[in-house]
């Protein structure tokens, strides 16, 4: 399934090497005006390709030229740090040793410049590509190699609240949009010599740093190799967020569910992590990815982690009605107005088929155009300028409410029915799961004006098959359900458990390293007076 | 064959959903008047014999599906043949359960929509599943496993809390002794839900373990018969013996009786609800049989290419094999029970096992010469 685009990535991999195109050198070469034209040549003499050349050495001897690009390398960093402890060490003996060593790019390395990160490169390519992510080069004259100076810093969005998942109780802080700092933020939560990451560099031209991180030990190793190889297949020319990761390297693309789960918040990704699954990060956006995905993790809040068990499981008992609601809401007043009159109780019947009187649409038009209409509202409501968005409210509560009940086009139970859905939908924590419902919800509503009771139970049928059949990197997607795990159902669609009683890590992830927690050591105090 | 793998818990919801399958909601064993119950309880026993039968064929040929081990016990051709018309056999079994649905459904909530449009749609949602094969059917059927239970246990609530109930109706049990009692039991129900489960021997090869296969077929048919005989029980005492042998779905009269707080009433959608899903696993495992037998009888690649095929055959099947509801129960009653669930749960099984025991005998007797 998914192998087939990737194989066709794979062919034009092989047959698109870069270089050739732009006619590049492929190495650095001796002479550092060459260097230097070259390397402006390639970046197309863009202004803020920064090339400052300087002399180095107590006679002046070594011609050296320091190049950066000016809004990503932090320019007070490059000037005091590099710049200047290269141009005020002159009267120093540093380049004394350089005759006897013969190699003054070493002797700088080691000795002058104060700076963490520093790689020595031949390779032409790796030069431009890192002047471009905003480190500094120093190429000197006579060296085929030269130093590549970490030296990235660019204006960025702190830390700030998540805005996909919020939590009344629980860490307020999400992931920004640069790599280095969401790295950071998961190992700030897990301080384990065994939290391991991989990074790779993925899109031919965008060159976006993409990591993946996991708990080794715990990790299947299985699903880490199948995600190195599924990123490593990618083949594309841009990679601007982690979607386009997500849609190259899911099991199945054609499909309403979501087989890869994602986030903002680092306390998920590290609770992800724990129970041995795999991160992916990619640079450039807040939303890490956390492979592999069941099902019933699209309904589960990070909160449900923090309350007590029993309130946890209260509401996500609540969220899988809400779930039901949402997806057969509309659909079961359709059926019951339409076919099974007889089911309502005879008060009810008639205050319904009194509301319906004088309304020109059957039901299932009239839930279908209250429905698209809501739709319309929502999706407006996103779009819209924050300035404007108190508009919608106030037009979206005319519309959907008062006005079309007056004007007789819509009964007011099918107001009452949209607005139950619509705030059902939104219960469900996992955005790209809610819209899978939504999109379920249309056509069980066809399904329903079409067969009844007996069209919406053929739909979910058809609807829990087509889950089943589902799997996220190896792991089938209905994992404690079908097939069954009673040990890993205590975390689940409707149940959590006490922590102390959550000893083992769930299957779906981790095999060896299993226990969680010892379960001899819960600590609960002796209850009062026994002692 | 397909190289899919399912566990003894999947095995155990398909077989428990497909025992319940019509025969929780159609009318059968009235024969044995008010103690339909028991001779449900006596049909199971004799469901159970009827495992003892196949079993021992099963054990000498874990890894073959009947219509391959039926050649090697009767020979190349006979053997074929036999095959040949199992599927066909439960092609038909599967024809039927879909009519039962297609009726039951037609005339309680459905009146105005063709016959032909209900099945179509139900069989195509069928073959939908098997195309993804019988790992999918075994966990759709261990998630709807709970879902059934939980529309049993708020049935049975609401019958049980509306007072409809009448013990008078049952009693004095044993009316007429022992006779029409176990007349019932063998063979009519011993073959109509219990001995219809040889069909899973088409499935045998695809569980993961094959030691487990005895725990399994035994509790989910004794699951089952308990429960199909609280069932009936149930409905006897709810509607009694009069109305019993005239409703064609007595389940769905108990349920239809509830009536608490004027408002929970109706409740039909709870029996359809059962009827639907059970039916659906019961016509999808058929089916599934009758499939993975041509493949193999035929020596097809895959099992896909053949479903939509065969399911039409079984759409127009189900439409065909009678022209009224009656005459379908009539010859449910009569002709199925005679000339399908003897000779092919009972009679064939049986040739096989003796059969089989006197090919191990001649082996041995070679062997020690």
């Amino acid at each position: 399934m998914k192998t087939k685009s990737l194989r066709k990535t794979k062919r034009t991999q092989i047959s698109t090497t870069h270089k050739d195109v732009n006619h590049q050198a492929l190495y650095i070469s001796t002479k550092l005006q060459e260097n230097i034209q070259n390397i402006t040549k390639s970046l197309g003499q863009s202004p803020d390709i920064i090339v400052r050349e300087c002399r180095l050495g107590r006679q002046n001897q070594i011609q050296a030229a320091i190049i950066y690009t000016t809004g990503l390398a932090d320019t007070k960093l490059v000037n005091k740090f590099i710049i200047e402890p290269l141009l005020t060490n002159h009267q120093n003996d540093f380049f004394e040793i350089q005759s006897k060593h013969e190699d003054s790019l070493h002797v700088i390395k080691q000795l002058l410049l104060p700076v963490g990160g520093i790689q020595e490169t031949m390779n032409f390519d790796t030069v431009l590509t890192k002047i471009l992510s905003g480190d500094t080069v120093l190429l000197c004259q006579g060296y085929d190699r030269c130093l590549l100076i970490a030296s990235k810093g660019w204006k960025q969005r702190g830390i700030e609240e998540p805005t996909s998942q919020t939590v009344i109780r629980g860490p307020k802080e999400g992931f920004t949009e640069n790599i280095a700092t969401n790295i950071a933020m998961i190992r700030r939560k897990i301080k384990d010599s065994n939290l391991w990451l991989e990074s790779f560099q993925v899109g031919r031209v965008t060159k976006t740093s993409v990591s993946i991180m996991y708990v080794n030990g715990i990790a299947k190793e299985k699903v880490v190799n199948e995600v190195r190889d599924r990123i490593k297949r990618i083949d594309i020319d841009g990679i601007l967020e982690s979607g386009y990761i997500e849609e190259l390297i899911q099991d199945k693309t054609f499909t309403l569910f979501p087989t890869i789960y994602n986030t903002e918040r680092p306390d998920v990704i590290a609770g992800g992590l724990l129970e041995g699954r795999v991160a992916i990060l990619v640079d450039g956006t807040p939303f890490v990815l956390l492979v592999p995905a069941i099902f019933t993790q699209f309904f589960q809040s990070a909160e449900d982690y923090y309350q007590r068990s029993d309130i946890s499981t209260l509401l996500r008992v609540l969220r899988y009605f809400s779930l039901i609601i949402s997806m057969l809401g509309p659909a079961f007043y359709i059926a019951i107005t339409t076919f099974h009159q007889d089911m309502l109780p005879p008060q009810l019947l008639i205050s319904l088929s009194a509301q319906r009187e004088g309304i020109p649409f059957p039901a299932f038009v009239e839930a279908f155009l209250m429905e698209l209409t809501f739709e319309l509202l929502r999706e407006a409501g996103t779009r819209l300028p924050r300035a404007v968005g108190q508009t919608i409210s106030i037009v979206g509560a005319l519309v959907i409410g008062q006005a079309a009940i007056q004007a007789g086009i819509v009964s007011p139970a099918m107001v009452i029915v949209v607005s139950i859905t619509a705030i059902a939908s939104f219960t469900i924590p996992s955005y790209n799961m809610a819209i899978a419902f939504r999109i379920l919800r249309f056509a069980m509503m066809t399904l329903a004006a079409s067969f009844g009771l007996f069209g919406i139970v053929a739909g979910f049928i058809l609807h829990i098959q087509n889950v089943c059949h589902l799997h996220s990197f190896g792991v089938p997607y209905m994992y404690p359900f079908g097939p069954n795990n009673t040990e890993d159902k205590k975390d689940t669609l409707y149940l959590r458990v006490p922590w102390w009683k959550m000893t083992k890590r769930p299957k779906t992830a981790s095999e060896k390293n299993v226990i969680r927690e010892n379960g001899t050591s819960v600590s609960k105090p002796e209850p009062e007076g026994s002692g | 064959m397909e190289k899919a793998k399912i566990s003894a818990i999947q095995l155990f919801a398909l077989m428990f959903i497909f025992d319940l399958g019509t025969a929780l909601i159609v009318s059968y064993g009235v024969t044995a008047g008010k103690d339909d119950w028991l001779s449900i309880l006596l049909g199971m026993s004799g469901g159970i014999i009827l495992f003892f039968i196949y079993y021992p064929v099963y054990r000498k040929y874990p890894d073959l599906p009947l219509t391959s081990y039926i050649g090697e016990i009767f020979g190349k051709y006979i053997g074929w043949i036999f095959g040949f018309l199992y599927c066909i056999s439960f092609l038909y079994i599967a024809a039927r359960n879909v009519r039962d649905f297609g009726d039951l459904l037609s005339s309680s909530t459905l009146t105005e929509t063709p016959l032909l449009v209900i099945h179509t749609s139900f069989v195509l949602v069928i073959c939908y599943v098997l195309y993804q094969g019988i790992e999918v059917l075994g966990r759709t059927a261990e998630i709807f496993l709970f879902v059934l239970i939980l529309l049993g246990i708020i049935g049975n609530f609401f019958v049980l809390v509306s007072g409809d109930i009448t013990f008078q109706q049952i009693r004095p049990p044993l009316e007429h002794g022992w006779g029409p009692i176990i007349t019932t039991a063998f063979p009519t129900i011993t073959t109509f839900p219990f001995g219809e489960m040889f069909a899973f021997m088409m499935l045998m090869p695809y569980l993961n373990k094959t030691k487990l296969v005895k725990k399994t077929w035994l509790s989910a048919l004794i699951c089952s018969g308990l429960i199909l005989s609280w069932t009936a029980f149930l409905n006897m005492t709810v509607l009694g013996l009069d109305v019993m042998e005239r409703s064609t779905f007595p389940t769905l009269a108990t349920i239809g009786k509830v009536s608490l707080f004027d408002f929970i009433e109706r409740l039909d959608a709870i029996v359809v609800l059962t009827l639907l899903l059970t039916v659906f696993f019961k016509a999808a495992i058929f089916l599934y049989s009758a499939v993975i037998g041509i493949v193999d009888l035929f020596k097809l690649k895959n099992h896909q290419q053949i479903i939509l095929p065969v399911g039409i055959i079984l759409i127009f099947t189900s439409m065909t094999i009678a022209s009224s509801f009656s005459e379908h129960l009539e010859e449910g009653f009569d002709a199925s029970i005679k000339f399908v669930h003897i000779p092919f749960f009972i009679i064939i099984p049986f040739l096989m096992l003796v059969i089989s025991f006197i090919r191990n005998y001649i082996k041995k007797r070679s062997n020690a010469k």
